[in-house]
């Protein structure tokens, strides 16, 4: 037999529960983006799921824009997080500093 | 004190799941192979299906529980490739491609890359209200019941998987056809991130 | 695939382009800022030159939207629809970028050398809203959605070197990031139960779907009851936090504060609307039956989602107005006040009628002219003065006496007071519930209807906090002088013309928003 819809949707929900879980309980930003990367891995394999579900390509072609967009996401959100860490670096390097003088 | 605590309750809610998951192998799915008291070796696929999934999951668990951000990374490397083989299990070989190329190949190289400039700036932590871990079990409590109950117990339309075929010609095909304003808007949205992503990150223009 | 039924699709592809040269002036435009920006690299009047140009291409893109034929049809495959309802937000949205345009170029927050890029990655955003109030398909939703989010996060970071600026990014891209995820996990579920991700076909879906609950077994109905109403609240996360509704609002008041105040002003008047626009169509196409001859409709498949938006509208509304109490940062009052707005808009879409839709409309377009007002004066006063807290404003009326008595409008409209257009729109807003009172388990359309009277004195008090302080509070001896270009004034006297004319005469407003109606169904 072959594995069934509701194991392949069972995972994608536990999947999906622990993304949640990440975004809500960490403080760490970067752990945050990886928690969202695996809220749209868990809705990428129940599109694909479905897909065969429905014997169509079009959760095929879903998934295939859902992984474009999450790239250009975490692009979008690094550069963010590199440019806080810049403006804070600088702070803290007037920190250095002053401890010198 | 504090921490002990929620340490216990991390690792009894781990158990908790470990239990429904072998619950749920033992009640539903073991039945399938034991007809009439004979038992049945599963096959190799399911196996492996079998251990595909479990390694995502813990994967999963990895990157939403542990402490150290470089194991969290190495959780999502687990969980992104284990998803990336359940593709392949679903008859997607080219998502399953593309998923080692764009998510594997970039974006994780590029998390792993503002991991070690960030780490070397100093500690990570942004302020960024998060409600602890209490906050993230009572989610957890609140919407994972909801959604396996769901997944379990809707009858989702069946159709026989046919026979795995190669998938590439038909999603080109697909793109080029029925998604061609994704297809461009999705190039447009590239753009755009791009240039704002550079933006963001670049160093100050000189004025001249 | 068939090279037959390949060719009919690509027919269609081809065919559909004659309904998207608007977005197409925006796609090409936005490329041709970026080179612009380049060319005039080291010209003087650079800032007035781009701006032009990205005037001169909204200006094209109207054009062109006025021009094209005016039937409603699917494009591309079903991807995208054009109707008169479209056409009427987009409308708004050229209105919003325009004057954003407007506003930057005369504001000194963006540097000279990067407001080329923020000219073109606006015209990006406004492709996107288009594409927000014509979606019918879910991967377009989604696509258009993140089109405006992704390039939001980094213009609300646009200030250099600004803490402020950045984590107000970081904490929007991060909330962005979390919602457009559970938005697509509850696509992926409807798309599983309905079997299609075209929105136009789900209302029938949904009806086959409910009618073989009565064959399914108990659980299993239950079970897939349970999963369309999950996958719709997970859908409306992604909508709510457009809109910044409560509980989705966390982002907005740091978001407002970080950002650079024209696009602070651009996001409460643009996305938001697009995020109604999007609302309405998702809910009115998908979810509630076709509105008969007395314009009301119900909902398909018995998910209670009216109620579900009547109670979010009464905690957004109620929440943000008790929460702008207490600010004295202008950019953060008019953050909450615009969350609080969001929830009296919400109120027309749970009334599930075409006089509930046509309310949200109206008060939209209104809304974008007294809110970018309210906005463009705090932009004087800070360029004046450097800081945006109501101390600021003490004797606004002997410092500048236009800027204030434009802003005393602004305000007043805001609050729904008669004379002005703020008045009119919440007028119709309330009938539209009004209209539902009476209905067989309409009960509660006037309970949401006295929250809504009461949230509307509650916004009194902190409008006239600020009105106060301008008219009847003596300015502080060393207070700055405010100065306003005569570009400015000139803007301000519009804005508030506009308000006062609509306040009164309203009809071609709502001739044109009762004109724009027409919803493509499929």
């Amino acid at each position: 037999m072959t594995i069934s819809a509701n194991w392949y949707l069972l995972l994608a929900a536990v999947l999906f529960c622990f993304g949640l879980v990440g975004v809500v309980s960490r403080r760490n930003i970067l752990v945050v983006f990886m928690c969202v990367e695996l809220m749209l891995n868990a809705a990428n394999l129940t599109f694909l799921t479905f897909a065969r579900q429905q014997g169509t390509m079009n959760g095929h072609a879903i998934a295939f824009f859902v992984i474009a967009v999450a790239a250009a996401e975490a692009a979008v959100g690094l550069a963010i997080v590199i440019a806080v860490f810049r403006t804070r670096g600088t702070l803290w390097m007037d920190e250095v500093s002053t401890l010198k003088n | 004190m504090n921490r002990t605590f929620s340490k216990l309750a991390l690792w009894a809610f781990l158990a908790l799941l470990v239990a429904l998951f072998l619950g749920y192998f033992i009640t539903r799915v073991l039945p399938d192979y034991l007809p009439a008291g004979r038992a049945v070796p599963p096959r190799l696929g399911d196996l492996v299906f079998y251990a595909c999934a479990a390694a995502t999951v813990a994967g999963a668990a990895g990157v939403a529980f542990s402490r150290n951000i470089v194991w969290s990374c190495i959780g999502l490397l687990i969980a992104l490739l284990g998803t990336a083989a359940l593709y392949v299990f679903l008859s997607a070989d080219f998502l399953a491609v593309a998923q080692l190329l764009v998510y594997i190949g970039g974006v994780l190289v590029l998390i792993l890359f503002a991991v070690m400039l960030t780490n070397r700036i100093g500690e990570v932590n942004v302020s960024n209200q998060s409600l602890g871990l209490g906050g993230g079990l009572a989610v957890f409590a609140a919407v994972a019941p909801l959604l396996m109950l769901v997944a379990v117990l809707v009858p989702w339309p069946v159709r026989p998987p046919g026979p795995m075929a190669p998938t590439t010609a038909r999603i080109g095909d697909e793109f080029l056809s029925t998604w061609l304003l994704p297809f461009e808007v999705a190039s447009v949205v590239l753009l755009a991130t791009l240039v704002g992503a550079v933006v963001m990150a670049r160093k100050e223009l000189k004025a001249d | 695939m068939d090279p037959k039924n390949l060719q009919v699709l690509v027919d269609v592809n081809l065919k559909s382009v004659a309904w998207f040269y608007p977005e197409l002036w925006l796609i090409f435009g936005s490329m041709g800022v970026f080179i612009l920006d380049l060319v005039w690299r080291k010209n003087r009047g650079r800032v007035r030159l781009l701006a032009g140009a990205t005037l001169i291409v909204l200006a094209c893109s109207g054009a062109a939207l006025a021009m094209q034929p005016a039937d409603a049809v699917s494009l591309f495959n079903g991807m995208i629809a054009t109707d008169s309802f479209a056409n009427f937000w987009k409308w708004l949205f050229l209105a919003a970028a325009a004057l954003t345009v407007v506003i930057s170029s005369g504001s000194q927050e963006f540097a000279p050398e990067r407001i080329g890029e923020f000219f073109a990655l606006l015209l990006a955003i406004t492709l996107g809203m288009f594409l927000m109030a014509s979606a019918t398909n879910l991967l377009m939703i989604y696509m258009a959605i993140e089109l405006v989010s992704m390039v939001s996060y980094v213009l609300v970071g646009y200030r250099r070197a600004d803490r402020k600026a950045h984590e107000a990014a970081l904490k929007y891209v991060i909330y962005g990031g979390v919602a457009s995820g559970v938005m697509l996990f509850g696509m992926s579920y409807l798309y599983g139960l309905l079997g299609t991700a075209n929105v136009t076909e789900f209302a029938v879906k949904l009806a086959a779907l409910s009618q073989g609950f009565a064959g399914a077994a108990p659980g299993a109905a239950a079970a897939t009851k349970l999963a369309l109403v999950l996958a719709t609240v997970f859908v409306s996360a992604g909508i709510g936090y457009k809109v910044a509704a409560v509980p989705w609002h966390m982002w907005c008041p740091d978001v407002y504060e970080g950002a650079p105040t024209p696009f602070t002003a651009f996001l409460s008047v643009g996305p938001k609307a697009a995020g109604f626009a999007l609302a309405i169509r998702f809910f009115f196409g998908a979810f509630a039956g076709k509105m008969g001859a007395t314009g009301l409709a119900d909902s398909v498949a018995g998910i209670p989602w009216p109620a579900v938006v009547g109670v979010i509208s009464a905690v957004t509304m109620t929440l943000g107005n008790l929460v702008a109490v207490v600010q004295t940062n202008l950019k953060r009052l008019l953050a909450y006040s615009s969350i609080a707005h969001a929830g009296y808009m919400l109120m027309g879409l749970a009334a599930v009628s075409a006089t509930g839709m046509q309310s949200v409309m109206i008060y939209s377009a209104i809304y974008l002219v007294m809110n970018l007002g309210a906005f463009l004066v705090v932009i004087l006063v800070a360029q004046s003065t450097g800081s945006e807290s109501i101390f600021e404003y003490r004797g606004l009326a002997r410092r500048h006496p236009v800027a204030a008595v434009a802003f005393a409008i602004f305000l007043f409209s805001l609050t729904g007071l008669p004379p002005f257009a703020g008045f009119m729109g919440k007028m119709y807003l309330f009938y539209a519930l009004f209209e539902r009172i009476g209905i067989p388990g309409g009960g509660w359309y006037a309970t949401l209807a006295l929250i809504g009277a009461l949230n509307t004195a509650v916004s009194l008090y902190y409008y006239a906090r600020i009105i106060r302080a301008m008219f009847l509070d003596p300015p502080y001896e060393k207070a700055a002088p405010v100065e306003a270009s005569p570009g400015g004034q000139l803007l301000l006297g519009a804005f508030s013309a506009f308000i006062l004319v609509f306040g009164v005469w309203w009809n071609p407003i709502v001739n044109w928003s009762a004109r724009s109606l027409q919803i493509f169904r499929g």
